[in-house]
């Protein structure tokens, strides 16, 4: 059912390092700059291309208001310094906000109606809470007792897979502990130096005792949130989140981030123009729609809508960015389809990497990409569950 | 008067152990700016061990801090970097270890940073003050002296002022004027007798109560259930006391009596029990090594037992024969049969009276001034209802005096020193009396003091024998007295139990108003003794029915309630689902107190006078409502106020809801007024108390223009001043609000989404739930669109839709029923 009239090519994947929120390294560094700063990086690994030819920037962000208000994608374009010609669309699929601009960006090449694109997201969690600066529910979600999960909080949907797919708190647990391990492990061989472009924190304080504004200069190189201290052990100390009798804690859940990632996709012809080397080729992309009670399951609906669309099989995906929402739903998404628990994020998860929500699609595709080039693998995936319940999943090509 | 009129700018502790840093939070809770002062860390930050002090301040329980975020305002300091910050303070308490070689230390390298007129106290537990003095250099004697602070020092108003020989009668004058108003204690000038008051006669009658306790075989647990709230002490009694103080702490005070008091009669007993000494030398300090005299293993509470030496569960209990004793409301028929008693938990009792009362006789005159110091060091230290003296002479001080003597002679009694003359003389009937309490010096009966700081304290703590007129009275119900002190503010005060306020109280207040408004410049609500109030009483007024009313807070309300619940009609009624028609006969009553108490709390806030809630202890439910409506509120420290309906599974409904509602659109100034109507509604929702008059004004019961104040005895001359400053301005009522915005449907759904997550995460029950639904309902003005304009009454309407509905459920009737059986919440 392929109705392209090209293929657009993944040229450019970068992203920033993440922070945690709301007391991590980006707390003073709004959503809007830190966008600035990924698209001009993702730019500057396309040499020569020519920004008015940006046919749009299609920035995902899931809490679209305050920092991240005012049709973000446009300000953090001129912010960047790309010319005013160069038009920004902010869109908000949640948790999926980043991989969703990158379909909507290679829609427009395989439509033929752009050569370039680029797709982003941006997300602080530390400036615009989950549910946004003023969370309010239409009296109608509790006038249909099937729009009641609308209301609830995305820990109680974790609770609610966790129960009917019989995930036990040991085995969150342990896939918490082994998300940790492998971020670990990733960041210290240098995994992540291929997609992070390091951003310069400037923050500016008050210093009390000399009376004179501090200009606290760091540089943002690595993620904050894999810990070290992390053991199955510790983290079966936690006490329930969410639930009073539950399984889900802080600690096997995602955590709470502040970053950035941005994507250059082309046609063939600019590929040519520009004599660029593509990362890759996008494949396909799909969501559905679940139960939104169990909005974690998202996944296990998508995932085969868009293998059958790109029209291979999962066992072809040789690598499988799964957002960890939480470990129960991971669990539930990688038994219920077989997943091979060793193809799914061999370089760790949100639940160590952190998950800036609207973000994160877009980080995860520059972790893929690069990832798949180092190791030579060809088909990778990066897909996640979606608040209000629904999944997303895309297919991605190794060149 | 001193050279220099004390203004403290800034205090300074030195030592931040646990009275040390105790002390400094009470400083900040007062607003007094502190430094608090610590040996340098060895590495680290060289602050860390004052940083450590005061990061536990934040852990204690109860909480020595008003805010927990005030410890964050006691300054750090260390002795070898900051010792220049000194010459700021205006007062330096030193409170390090008791050592007077630690101390003579210390002072050397202090003096010469200490500024001109800055005064040095010492919080001494026991050690002589002269001795300290003569450590500190001669010319900067005159401003040493003691201040003895009781632990812990938030809660315990006892502050013991010690002088030296030198010290300047100014600066003693003007430290207890700052201790009494700005840190709000109760101050006994003492001797410079060892452990100098409190300590020396609470500590003797622990011992004694040891040693009668071995002598009688009586179990620890069964001495605490004797020696507590049975004859007038605090519920720890005895061996919990020693527990909670740290039996270190008490070891070391009795080794100070040891070795100081060489010629005490008492002397022999001036010593550690064997079995203390094991304990402490195997580090069972009390509480804070959670292992003493008593132990927690889980749920059971443990206590050492002396016949194994191992620890048992403590179920010790007063025997029924003598609880009946100990019940009986007249002292002297109480103390005959106590000592006509062969039981031996009554010759227990007798016995530890008898020979503290031996005790106080003999030593008041060289530790105290007069009687009543020391009675009210007892009280105020050690937290007795009253004192040795008090109790003494309320039990007939001819016929106790007897029955010691006799008891001497017998040698029953710990020791044979005869009674001193005075005390045995039978013609005394007292110490206290009208004019003064009597000193054994100059035989002769003293007045309290006539520092100017006690004009502030018209009707001081209470004494036995002194004759108290509370003023004059304008009229008297069944339910309240209004009166007046010879001035142009007329006072209301309850009659009925922990102040509840039931129909009489509101029909009292209402004709208080009119009066006020008719003959006076305004109204104080004011109780002569703490609670404010514990809430509504929904009990119609019916005489005094004389049955011992249940502790509980909210007993009286939930009463007819629960005989309605009971009714076998009522019972009929929900089998054929007919409950609220039946009811409707009997609720209509209650519907009928609510509307009164809306008529009242609106009259308090309307009214062409300023009323003043005079606030001190407890102001709960319908309390807090009153104290909400008031022109002012006026609060002690230790006032607790909140709205606590929902504990019980109703919501408040005199007006409480209401003016949240109005807060939070003020407090929004025209924004989003939603986080505020949040944050409301967590206070209500949760029941939320504030830990102090500074945490009520957190959670928004008390607002930024109530005044919150130190000592509860100056209450009523600062709530009157509040009122003569309001009508000196030309009062006026607030002009009655027409067009309140109401957050709206919207608003009711987005609180329902925050608790249907706590439904689904089993945090909170359906009950709650519907509960939880009717407070946001009330507080967003009902199912409007947001932002529709309504008027107060609007409000006051849902409250009382809103808290009929509950009271018709048969969970909360069950909550209610559950309430008065056990006194604890019913979850359901």
């Amino acid at each position: 059912m392929s109705k392209q009239v090209q293929d657009a090519y993944i040229v450019a994947a970068t992203r920033s390092a993440v922070g945690k929120a709301p007391r991590g390294m980006f707390k003073n560094t709004r959503p809007d700059d830190l966008l600035a700063y990924v698209l001009k990086s993702a730019v500057a690994q396309c040499p020569g291309l020519d920004l008015n030819e940006i046919g749009d920037v299609i920035t995902g962000c899931a809490m679209p208001e305050g920092e991240q208000g005012m049709n973000v994608a446009r300000i953090g374009l001129l912010l960047a310094g790309f010319p005013d010609t160069v038009p920004g669309l902010t869109i908000n699929r949640f948790c999926s906000s980043g991989v969703q601009a990158v379909a909507d960006a290679a829609a427009r090449i395989r439509l033929g109606e752009a050569d370039v694109m680029i797709a982003a997201g941006t997300e602080s969690m530390s400036m615009v809470p989950m549910g946004g600066n003023k969370p309010t529910f239409s009296p109608g979600v509790f006038e249909k007792d099937e729009n009641v999960a609308i209301a609830y909080g995305m820990g109680i949907t974790a609770e609610r897979v966790a129960e009917r797919w019989k995930v036990s708190r040991e085995d969150q647990d342990l896939f918490a502990a082994e998300s940790h391990r492998r971020a670990l492990r990733a960041t210290d061989s240098g995994e992540f130096k291929d997609e992070i472009s390091v951003y310069t924190i400037n923050d500016r304080l008050p210093d009390l005792t000399t009376r004179e504004i501090k200009v606290n200069t760091r540089q943002a190189a690595h993620d904050e949130g894999p810990r070290r201290d992390t053991s199955p052990e510790g983290l079966a100390k936690l006490r329930p989140a969410f639930a009073a009798k539950g399984s889900v804690t802080a600690g096997n859940s995602s955590q709470m981030s502040d970053g950035a990632g941005a994507v250059v996709l082309m046609s063939e012809a600019a590929l040519k123009r520009y004599k660029l080397q593509p990362l890759g080729r996008f494949v396909g992309y799909a969501v559905a729609g679940v139960p939104p009670d169990v909005m974690g399951i998202g996944p296990i609906k998508a995932i085969p809508k868009v293998l059958a669309q790109a029209g291979i099989t999962q066992d072809a995906l040789d690598w499988i960015e799964l957002n960890e929402a939480f470990a129960a739903q991971s669990l539930a998404v990688i038994r219920e389809l077989g997943l091979d628990p060793a193809k799914v994020n061999p370089l760790g998860g949100a639940i160590a990497l952190g998950h800036p929500l609207g973000a994160t699609g877009a980080i995860r595709v520059a972790t893929l990409m690069h990832g798949l080039r180092r190791q030579k693998k060809k088909y990778g995936m990066v897909t996640m569950c979606i608040g209000t319940g629904m999944g997303a999943a895309g297919v991605f090509e190794s060149l | 008067m001193p050279d220099h009129p004390l203004v403290v700018r800034k205090v300074a502790v030195l030592g931040a152990g646990v009275m040390g840093a105790q002390i400094a939070a009470h400083l900040v809770n007062a607003n007094v700016p502190v430094i608090l002062f610590e040996l340098p860390a060895k590495e680290g930050n060289a602050n860390g061990n004052v940083l450590k002090a005061v990061a536990n301040l934040k852990k204690l329980e109860p909480s020595p801090l008003a805010l927990k975020d005030k410890a964050d305002l006691i300054e750090p300091a260390n002795y070898d970097q900051h010792l220049e910050r000194l010459r700021d303070c205006d007062i330096v308490i030193e409170a390090i270890s008791e050592r007077m070689d630690w101390k003579a230390d210390l002072y050397k390298k202090v003096a010469p940073y200490l500024g001109q007129h800055t005064i040095f106290a010492s919080n001494t537990s026991g050690l002589s003050i002269n001795k300290l003095a003569a450590a500190f250099p001669e010319q900067q004697r005159h401003r040493f002296c003691g201040v003895h602070f009781f632990n812990p020092p938030r809660y315990m108003h006892l502050v013991e002022l010690i002088a030296c020989t030198g010290t300047d009668a100014g600066i003693l004058d003007d430290l207890e004027r700052f201790l009494v108003t700005t840190l709000g204690k109760g101050v006994i000038r003492a001797k410079d007798t060892p452990n100098f008051i409190a300590n020396r006669v609470g500590v003797f009658s622990m011992l004694a109560t040891i040693h009668h306790a071995e002598r009688l075989g009586i179990g620890f647990d069964t001495v605490d259930a004797l020696t507590g709230s049975l004859i007038g002490r605090p519920k720890s009694a005895t061996f919990r006391t020693a527990d909670v103080v740290g039996l270190d702490t008490f070891a070391h005070v009795v080794n100070t009596m040891r070795d100081t008091l060489p010629d005490d009669p008492w002397h022999q007993y001036y010593g550690v029990p064997a079995w203390l000494q094991k304990l402490i030398d195997e580090g069972a300090l009390g509480q804070k090594t959670r292992k003493g005299v008593y132990q927690k293993i889980g749920r059971d509470i443990q206590v050492l037992d002396l016949k194994t030496g191992g620890y048992r569960v403590s179920d010790g209990k007063a025997d029924e024969t003598i609880v009946e004793i100990l019940k009986n409301k007249n002292p002297a028929e109480r103390f005959a049969q106590l000592h006509a008693s062969s039981h031996p938990q009554a010759q227990f009792i007798w016995s530890i009276f008898r020979d503290s009362f031996h005790y106080c006789a003999l030593h008041l005159e060289s530790i105290a001034h007069n009687a009543r110091d020391l009675d009210f060091a007892i009280r105020w230290g050690f937290g007795w209802d009253a004192g040795p003296f008090e109790i003494w002479q309320s039990t007939g001080w001819k016929q106790i005096a007897g029955w010691i003597s006799e008891d001497i002679a017998a040698g029953k009694s710990m020791v044979n020193a005869p009674l001193p003359a005075w005390a045995a003389d039978p013609s005394r009937i007292g110490v206290h009396r009208p004019d003064g309490s009597y000193a054994p010096g100059s035989n002769s009966y003293q007045p309290r003091s006539v520092l100017a700081v006690y004009k502030r304290q018209p009707f001081p703590d209470k004494l036995l024998g002194e004759e108290r007129q509370y003023g004059t009275t304008i009229f008297e119900t069944d339910g309240v007295r209004c009166w007046h002190t010879g001035d142009d503010i007329a006072i209301v005060s309850f009659k009925s139990r922990m102040h509840a306020i039931g129909d009489d109280v509101l029909q009292g207040v209402q004709q208080a108003i009119a009066e006020a408004e008719n003959n006076y410049i305004g109204l104080v609500v004011w109780q002569i003794d703490p609670p404010f109030s514990v809430g509504a009483n929904l009990k119609k007024s019916s005489g005094n029915t004389a049955k011992p009313a249940p502790p509980s807070a909210l007993g009286k309300l939930f009463k007819s309630v629960k005989r309605e619940a009971e009714s076998l009609a009522l019972k009929a009624a929900r089998q054929i689902g007919v409950a609220d028609q039946l009811m409707a006969g009997k609720l209509a009553e209650v519907e009928h107190l609510v509307e009164q108490f809306q008529i009242t709390t609106q009259m308090l806030k309307y009214s062409m006078v300023p009323t003043v809630a005079a606030v001190d202890g407890l102001a709960l439910g319908g309390g807090c409502e009153f104290v909400m409506h008031c022109d002012r509120a006026v609060a002690t420290l230790e006032s607790y106020i909140g709205l606590v309906e929902v504990g019980v599974g109703l919501l408040p409904a005199g007006g409480g809801c209401k003016e949240f509602a109005m807060r939070a659109a003020a407090d929004a100034k025209g924004g989003d007024m939603s986080p505020f109507l949040q944050k409301y509604f967590k206070a209500v929702a949760m029941a939320e108390v504030g830990r102090s008059a500074e945490h009520a004004r957190e959670i928004g019961y008390l607002r930024v223009t109530d005044r919150i104040i130190m000592n509860r005895f100056e209450l009523l001359e600062i709530a009157k001043a509040e009122i003569r400053a309001m009508a000196a301005a030309g009062y006026r009522p607030p002009l009655r609000a027409k067009a309140i915005p109401a957050l709206g449907r919207s608003g009711i759904s987005t609180i329902r989404a925050f608790m249907e997550n706590m439904r689904a995460g089993g945090h909170i029950s359906e009950h709650d739930y519907l509960i939880g639904t009717k407070v946001a309902t009330v507080l967003c003005g009902g199912d409007i669109e947001g932002g529709s304009l309504v008027d107060e009454q609007w409000f006051l309407d849902l409250e009382r839709q809103h808290f009929m509905e509950l009271i018709a459920t048969e969970k909360t009737q069950a909550r209610i029923e559950q309430m008065l059986k056990t006194g604890k919440p019913l979850r359901n």
